[in-house]
């Protein structure tokens, strides 16, 4: 029996160390096989001292460019901006955010802005050998006006190739900040562009697509015949994947670097580090400006926030530090425009916290608090829903934090979560917590302005002509350096404007840093300014990252 | 004489003790003990939903101590409370589904047996059609058809538990209907809706109660687990889906009491439900009322 006893122990030990034994074999052969493969990319041949020059990132499931990687379908450009990588671009954006060139040497704009002049350079190859020349950024822009579902393109009227290397942009109406717009255009082959274009894009930029699994990675190789300095990261992988995904992957070594969120920023990981960049990627909410009525079927404007008073008070009772420690864990920064740290910010839109002087303003107004501790006024109760996107948690948190501070002035305020699909028709007459930043001052314009046939703003009812007035006139300038000063008059000019002695249609909070876990040895390079995205904006100048000697 | 009467005294108590604990009061008391306990959790709930959804970022991430003691989340909320809050919520959408989904399966049941064999056919029809459809899928289309929401999942939800207590009720009202008695009733001219009130539904009504009272842990499983997936009610509602879905995402960061306590809450009502429907079918079954 004993012995019965012990011949089975035996067996199940030896089962187990077997089974031990060949996970670690397994990993180990799998572990030389990457070391080889990335050895040989390198033309290092596999030995452990050799200084990586590939580089694993990780990416939320959204970055993944759905349509593929045509400018025309969201590529680079749209909502959330970044260089294109694959292509080149006209322009680029500097690091603070002014224009400088890729593939332009010269441009020049009309006075009465109507055409813009660009020079190219000749000594440009797509990636299949045939040369970039101006028909090819020619045909880009006009393939981008018919066909771009992300941009507006309504400003161009042609794009016209003079000569070998010289476009000229017709335009329908003055558009001064036309560079940025080249900035995020990344130019496409004309012998090469068709419906399949997405999926195998042939570009001039510092990278190559070479694979793509739909759903999970995107391998980038180093464009051997770039024409700029050659990228130092010869492959980048890019890897798409939740946030708990994300850190789980860097928890186990897996991944080079991958994107977080506050909420992890507490936690540690061995062999990584916490990497934080600034960005203009803010929170905010709209108060509808106007009072309420109905416009064809759907609620306009809102009692509460139509009161200037009211709006003031808010924007003078947000504790904006707090919530930057309460939500954010101290990784943000204050916002109070959309547009904080770029050339074109007025920075008469500070504000200091004080509630007691907002308590003030309300009571002037005639809003007395009530039994309850809500301020009323004419039987109106002080109080409004503030909405945010369900699934959302950063901006669940915003909302729910804002509701807390502007109790202690009397007003109340409830969240509810809501679906894009319904979002944008009621933030016509609700407050929404919206997140915007891009490096345009188009996005002022987009928030502010009144829309074509219209009286007020399309995502929240406002409309002030003297602000519009500016920004027409800003669009118009024929001298980009001095439009800054102009959409800076736009936000404050002294006497009118959107900020807090203004008409304040919109309350900032916070721009929300960007988080990343790199490893220790992986040397980023410097990030400009982020825009809203937490995606490919870290990759901007992937080429320039580099390995420290050390592994 | 005497002594035997003396006797049988002596023994009537102790009979009637034995007698009084026999399975069917057993089984009455503890489905009263569930009833209550679910009575309790549910008023609990209702009465704290102020606090459950109070945000309060000076306690944040706290595990659970004496104060919380399901500690609380990001946002510091109370998670104790939150779940009690959450369940209350889905016993109430429970209660309020499963006799929706009773009251249809009762309609249906009856008038497969009163309204003659093209009214029969038609709806074992539909309920075959209701059943092939698989449960979740047909839940989030009604739910997201009708606008998401609380109304979206007791829409959805009261919409798609009728039919296999439906199907019960039928083959119960069909083998009535072959009773005599319903027979020569309808041979002296009693409409359908007579038939159906006077003769059937006394019959059925039992079955009915049992089948609602069974409905329940599916209805709560399906609530939360609609709101899970992200088709139900929204974020800042305390509701166990919710809760669950969202402390998914805190698992990997140790904050395991998220998940742990909710979880286990759930189950637990789910279970007391379960018992409570058991004990009853074993009080209201005819067939099971001498064990």
């Amino acid at each position: 029996m004993k012995k019965k006893q012990m011949v089975l122990w035996m067996a199940c030990a030896a089962a187990a160390f077997m089974a031990a034994c060949g996970q670690k074999a397994e990993t180990r052969s799998s572990g030389q096989e990457a070391d080889q493969e990335t050895g040989q990319e390198g033309g290092q041949e596999g030995s452990q001292e050799a200084v990586r020059d590939d580089v694993i990132v990780v990416m939320g499931p959204t970055s993944e460019p759905e349509a593929g990687f045509d400018p025309a379908y969201g590529w680079g450009a749209g909502e959330h901006v970044h260089e294109p990588l694959i292509q080149s671009t006209l322009t680029v954006t500097t690091p603070d955010l002014k224009i400088d060139y890729d593939l332009a040497t010269s441009m020049e704009a009309s006075e009465d802005g109507l055409t813009w002049t660009v020079d190219i350079r000749g000594d440009v190859r797509f990636t299949d050998g045939e040369p970039l020349t101006a028909e090819d950024v020619a045909f880009t822009y006009n393939t981008m006006r018919d066909t771009s579902s992300v941009n507006d393109f309504t400003m161009l009227k042609e794009a016209e190739a003079v000569d070998e290397d010289t476009v000229v942009f017709h335009m329908e109406r003055p558009y001064s900040i036309w560079p940025y717009t080249m900035a995020t255009v990344g130019i496409v082959p004309e012998h090469a562009y068709g419906p399949d274009y997405g999926q195998n894009p042939v570009g001039s930029g510092r990278y190559m697509l070479k694979q793509w699994d739909r759903g999970q990675q995107v391998i980038l190789e180093a464009n051997p015949d770039y024409y700029g300095e050659a990228p130092a990261m010869k492959k980048v992988t890019i890897l798409f994947m939740d946030e708990d995904a994300a850190f789980a992957a860097v928890r186990s070594g897996q991944v080079d670097l991958a994107y977080t969120a506050a909420q992890y920023s507490d936690q540690e990981v061995d062999g990584y580090q916490l990497l934080s960049f600034e960005t203009v990627d803010n929170r905010g909410f709209n108060l509808p400006a106007v009072e309420p009525e109905d416009r064809e079927g759907l609620p306009l404007g809102n009692e509460v926030t139509s009161d200037i008073a009211v709006r003031r008070a808010i924007n003078l009772a947000v504790n904006r530090e707090e919530m930057i420690q309460n939500v954010l864990n101290g990784y943000g920064t204050p916002a109070y425009s959309v547009c904080d740290k770029m050339p074109w910010y007025n920075e008469a839109a500070q504000v200091e916290f004080d509630p007691e002087q907002a308590k003030t303003i309300l009571e002037e107004a005639g809003w007395l608090e009530g039994t309850d501790g809500i301020r009323e006024k004419d039987g109106v109760q002080a109080a409004f829903t503030l909405m945010y996107p369900a699934g959302d948690s950063v901006r669940q948190a915003l909302a729910a934090d804002t509701a807390n501070q502007l109790k202690q002035i009397g007003l109340n305020v409830a969240i509810e979560g809501v679906g894009w699909d319904e979002a944008y028709d009621r933030a016509q007459s609700e407050p929404l917590m919206w997140g915007w930043g891009a490096h345009t001052p188009m996005e002022l314009y987009n928030i502010y302005h009144t829309a074509p046939d219209s009286s007020l703003a399309g995502y929240s009812p406002y409309g002030n002509p003297a602000v519009d007035a500016y920004m027409d006139e800003a669009l118009a300038s024929s001298d980009l350096e001095a439009s800054y000063e102009l959409w800076k008059t736009a936000q404050w000019d002294g006497q009118t404007g959107v900020t807090q002695q203004g008409d304040i249609p919109w309350i900032w909070l916070v721009n929300i840093d960007h988080l990343y876990w790199a490893k220790d040895h992986l040397k980023v390079a410097e990030q400009k300014l982020h825009p809203h995205g937490h995606g490919w904006s870290i990759v901007n100048n992937v080429d320039q990252w580099s390995w420290d000697e050390m592994e | 004489m005497r002594k035997i009467r003396i006797r049988t005294e002596n023994r009537a108590p102790a009979l009637s003790e034995e007698s009084f604990w026999n399975r069917r009061r057993a089984a009455a008391l503890l489905a009263a003990v569930c009833l209550a306990a679910l009575v309790c959790v549910t008023a609990a709930g209702w009465l704290c939903r102020e606090q459950a959804a109070a945000v309060d970022f000076s306690r944040k991430n706290l595990p659970p101590c004496l104060d919380c003691p399901f500690g609380t989340d990001w946002m510091g909320r109370d998670m104790f409370l939150r779940t009690l809050t959450g369940l209350s919520l889905s016993i109430r959408l429970g209660l309020l589904t499963a006799a929706v989904s009773s009251a249809v399966a009762l309609a249906l049941g009856t008038s497969c047996a009163v309204l003659g064999e093209w009214a029969d056919s038609a709806i074992g029809c539909l309920i075959d059609l209701v059943l092939g459809i698989p449960h979740m899928l047909l839940l989030v289309l009604i739910s997201c058809a009708v606008g998401k929401g609380f109304k979206g999942v007791l829409i959805g939800i009261s919409l798609t538990h009728w039919t296999s207590l439906a199907r019960l009720l039928r083959a119960e009202a069909l083998q009535i209907k072959s009773g005599q008695y319903v027979q020569t009733a309808r041979k002296l001219g009693k409409g359908p809706l007579y038939l159906a009130v006077k003769h059937l539904a006394p019959h059925l009504i039992p079955q009915v109660i049992v089948g609602m009272v069974l409905l329940f842990p599916h209805a709560i499983l399906h609530e939360a687990s609609i709101t899970f997936l992200g088709f139900g009610l929204p974020p800042e509602q305390p509701a166990v889906g919710v809760i669950l879905s969202e402390s998914m995402k805190y698992l990997a960061m140790g904050r395991w009491w998220l998940a742990l306590f909710p979880g286990l809450l759930l189950v637990l009502v789910v279970m007391l439900f379960h018992v409570t429907g058991e004990m009853l079918k074993g009080l209201l079954d005819p067939g099971q009322t001498h064990r």
